[in-house]
């Protein structure tokens, strides 16, 4: 199925029909404040959806710091991304609606998921982000395990060989040195032991992973 | 040389937080534009620009502002600041942090996307407290999702986009055989890199286009 995900604000009747008009959907997905909700401008779109036979999918959006906000889109379009029986739905997003926060969030999100996105407005813009690639396909597998076993602030390097290659230091050593590298975790010696944390960025790419 | 990016609308105080929490800044590189019908907004716009101007200037701090010809045209705008944070990497100089703060809708999103292009920290500034939120830097670094033939593909398209070659053409222009150029060209239409069109003269043949998403992710000069 396709989707058409697109961020909404109570004044964006003109982004979202432009998407409408120039994205091919079958169903139409909403995602805003409450206020957006419940406005004129909604119920003109949920007429024009009804028109033809569908239905609008409301998906509200709570105010929230930047990366609240991220995650929040990031689960919409992971929930949207398969249907019921777990066959790949279509989607595709347009950022233009809604408030800047909610425009520049989705925007993050479209990158962390691999995410087909536009930005409808006068004009038509294609966004460069390359369908299918996630911040997960910037990793190998050995790194990805790695990075979502460093749970909480700090995991010592003993309890991840544990978890990951029980008496096996060396492969998980090179992946430590590799993801040390690129800066996606720290490591410390506390107490004559190594201890592993994640960096910004890592941390970043956990909860992307985790999202996706 | 360490330089501050921003996108300014109609408060100063949305960007100069960050120059201050910025250490060694000796450049200030901001963007800004109103709509030139609104006249409140344009008034509103150049006293935002003269704030920070002149905070810059007690400050002694080079600055350099921008005036967007249209703060809407969103392609153009990530097309810009992409461009400028390339010029002063290539010049050695440290883009120490972008502020996407102000400014209008499209212009915060292009800074955004140019931002993760090209791997800029990023931080927005609270609209009440004006408290700085650092963003996690999310590079993508497609040297590492597309393969070198990949992307070699895309770069021989760019150049010679005016011309859309067929994929017999493309082919002989990347010095690979028909069928390997097919290969790559299918995984690239997957990923929503290049599309093919029909040929206006013969309908045999296709012409591969790429897509104008993928110029913004190429660049201009890499």
């Amino acid at each position: 199925m396709k989707i058409l995900i697109s961020t909404f604000g109570k004044d964006d009747f003109d982004k979202v029909v432009q998407a409408m008009r120039r994205l091919p959907y079958e169903r139409l997905v909403l995602m805003g404040d409450a206020d957006a909700m419940e406005s004129k401008t909604h119920s003109v779109i949920r007429d024009l959806e009804e028109a033809s036979g569908h239905e609008v999918t409301d998906e509200l959006v709570p105010e929230a710091e930047f990366m609240a906000v991220v995650d929040a889109v990031s689960e919409i379009i992971g929930r949207y991304s398969r249907d019921d029986s777990g066959r790949r739905n279509d989607v595709v997003m347009n950022i233009s609606g809604g408030d800047k926060l909610l425009g520049d969030a989705a925007l993050f999100a479209a990158f962390r998921s691999g995410t087909e996105t536009y930005h409808c407005d006068e004009r038509f813009t294609k966004l460069p982000v390359l369908k299918g690639l996630t911040a997960k396909d910037r990793f190998t597998p050995s790194q990805v395990k790695f990075m979502t076993r460093v749970d909480g602030p700090s995991v010592s390097f003993d309890s991840l060989v544990d978890s990951i290659s029980p008496g096996n230091r060396q492969p998980v050593e090179r992946v430590m040195r590799e993801l040390r590298k690129s800066g996606m975790i720290e490591t410390k010696v506390d107490s004559g032991k190594i201890v592993v944390s994640l960096s910004d960025a890592g941390a970043e790419v956990a909860r992307a992973i985790k999202t996706i | 040389m360490v330089a501050v990016f921003g996108t300014l609308g109609y408060r100063p105080k949305s960007l100069i937080p960050t120059i201050r929490s910025t250490q060694d800044v000796d450049k200030v590189v901001f963007y800004c534009g109103a709509d030139r019908h609104d006249s409140e907004a344009v008034k509103r716009v150049a006293e935002a620009k003269k704030g920070v101007l002149e905070y810059c200037r007690a400050m002694k701090i080079a600055v350099d502002a921008v005036e967007l010809e249209d703060p809407f045209d969103f392609k153009r705008i990530a097309v810009r600041i992409r461009g400028d944070i390339k010029k002063h990497k290539r010049e050695g100089k440290e883009v120490a942090v972008f502020n996407i703060a102000g400014g209008t809708r499209p212009t915060s999103s292009a800074a955004l996307l140019a931002c993760i292009l090209e791997g800029v920290p990023t931080v927005y500034v609270h609209d009440i407290t004006y408290e700085e939120i650092r963003l996690p830097l999310l590079r993508m670094e497609y040297s590492q999702v597309l393969s070198t033939e990949e992307r070699q593909i895309l770069r021989t398209l760019l150049k010679n986009k005016s011309k859309g070659p067929t994929e017999v053409e493309l082919a002989k222009l990347v010095g690979k055989h028909k069928a390997t150029v097919n290969h790559h060209l299918k995984n690239l239409i997957a990923k929503g890199a290049v599309r093919l069109e029909k040929h206006p003269e013969d309908a045999r043949k296709k012409i591969v286009k790429l897509e104008e998403s993928t110029e913004l992710l190429l660049g201009d000069d890499d």
